[in-house]
């Protein structure tokens, strides 16, 4: 899941694509904190298996104590970005961080917007 | 067309001559003979006359005239059968011959001493003995005959002179390699019914079973069999010398080429186009659905479950195997990682456990 967002973002973000596309292109981020977020995507990503690992031997009832206490210095040795806790949904075009609906990445206000303007496909004003 | 009498002598004479085995020249010359008379007498003629040539060049080199004139002689019992229709045609045919004797164009008189000459070249004394023995034996005229035979083996002379030049080689070789098809009874029955109750359905479905039955027959004879015929010459090699120069496109072909797709790629007339486009790009799925899209997993399903194997360096008893029996346990669970990943995984933890062997030891 974080891979992915990661992805997305960088796509959003500033990658060229081979073919001429006429869609919005933006080359840069919202705000730093958007900045920093996509930072910790991108090494929660990269030292997601390995804490997954030590994570297995941490929670344990199997192996000794000893062990463990090892594991979970390891763990925290690690860089501090690299855990996916430290990642927030952020509003994708805002960077707002609270009220963002995570099946369109956006804040409640930018889809309203383009709600209204018709531009969210299957998206229409509730009425009952 | 076959008369009634006529065609009945005239197809047994053939019948005869399939079956036998006989030179190849001799079959496109009888094979010719049957196309181009016209009348039945000259075919039932023909068709005794063949079988004289196919019967005597074959004992040629030894008795060739006492062997013809023996020939002759049964061949005037053939004839002396169909008396009344010959006599019938003579003066018809005489009518002909005096007509045609300097212009040589039909092809109605005899044409087995023919391929008597043009089989044997330097046997022109016996060719002539042959021709008036030939002669003799029939009803018309003995002198008008034997000059119409003799303006017809210098015809064929010559056309065999000018074949030969021209490369009758090839045609023999062809013809030497096909053999007569066959059908038994029961095949040709189940043809018939074919086509009698496909007849009234679509081209394509009667087209099946004969197809069928051809290549049952042409299963025989292997495709590499055979005398090679010469008459394709071989491609050039110019393939691996294109494959060489394709291998290392430079900077600039590359952009070259991003230019022209730059160019080309006109915005989408309409929305298949459209979906198209997506599909290229990977926006849009390929339809219908493939559930292993983009997964190119090859690997059993054993190699997914059974992991133990991969357990071997693993201490036996202890924790550690305990865990590790665990770790597999779930690994042989998990459809999302391929069996690459899931040895990865197994070897990170024998890393691992390797890397703290002296602390465990100390414990």
């Amino acid at each position: 899941m974080a891979a992915a967002a990661l992805r997305w973002a960088l796509r959003a973000a500033g990658q060229v694509l081979p073919s001429p596309c006429t869609r919005q292109v933006r080359s840069y981020f919202v705000d730093w904190r958007m900045l920093r977020d996509v930072k910790r995507r991108k090494l929660a990503y990269e030292y997601a298996d390995e804490r997954l690992r030590i994570n297995a031997i941490r929670k344990n009832t199997i192996l000794p104590k000893e062990l463990q206490e090892v594991a979970d210095k390891e763990i925290a040795a690690l860089p501090r970005d690299s855990c996916p806790v430290r990642i927030r949904n952020r509003c994708v075009l805002t960077s707002r961080p609270r009220g963002v609906k995570r099946r369109w990445r956006l804040s409640r206000i930018v889809f309203r917007h383009f709600a209204d303007h018709a531009q969210m496909s299957g998206i229409q004003r509730a009425m009952w | 067309m076959w008369g009634r009498g006529a065609g009945r002598a005239a197809r047994c004479s053939l019948l005869f001559l399939t079956g036998r085995p006989r030179s190849k020249i001799q079959k496109l010359f009888s094979t010719s003979s049957v196309l181009s008379t016209e009348k039945d007498k000259s075919t039932t003629s023909t068709g005794s006359t063949n079988e004289v040539a196919s019967k005597s060049p074959e004992g040629a080199a030894e008795t060739p005239k006492q062997k013809l004139l023996n020939i002759i002689g049964n061949m005037k019992v053939e004839v002396t059968t169909k008396k009344k229709f010959q006599q019938l045609k003579t003066q018809e045919i005489k009518k002909q011959a005096t007509d045609k004797l300097e212009g040589l164009d039909s092809s109605s008189t005899f044409q087995g001493p023919a391929e008597d000459a043009q089989r044997s070249k330097p046997l022109n004394r016996e060719l002539v003995e042959a021709v008036s023995a030939v002669a003799s034996s029939l009803p018309r005229s003995k002198e008008q005959t034997e000059s119409e035979l003799l303006a017809q083996l210098r015809r064929h002379e010559e056309t065999t002179d000018k074949q030969r030049k021209g490369g009758t080689i090839n045609i023999r070789n062809v013809i030497s390699e096909m053999s007569i098809k066959r059908q038994s009874p029961a095949q040709r029955g189940v043809m018939i019914s074919n086509r009698i109750s496909l007849a009234m359905e679509e081209d394509g479905q009667r087209l099946k079973p004969e197809r069928l039955s051809s290549r049952s027959f042409d299963s025989r004879r292997s495709l590499r069999e055979g005398k090679r015929l010469n008459i394709f010459t071989k491609a050039p090699p110019e393939t691996e010398s294109a494959l060489k120069t394709v291998s290392s496109p430079t900077i600039w072909d590359l952009e070259f080429a991003k230019e022209i797709a730059a160019v080309t790629d006109q915005p989408p007339r309409n929305g298949f186009e459209e979906m198209i486009q997506w599909t290229k790009e990977g926006i849009l799925w390929e339809f219908p659905i493939d559930n292993e899209a983009g997964m190119d997993d090859d690997a059993e399903f054993h190699e997914h479950i059974f992991l133990e194997k991969h357990l071997k360096d693993f201490p036996k008893e202890g924790p550690i195997r305990h865990f590790m029996e665990l770790v597999i346990c779930g690994l042989s669970k998990n459809p999302y990682l391929s069996v690459k990943q899931k040895i990865e995984h197994i070897e990170w933890f024998r890393n691992y456990f390797d890397e703290k062997e002296e602390f465990l030891q100390e414990m």
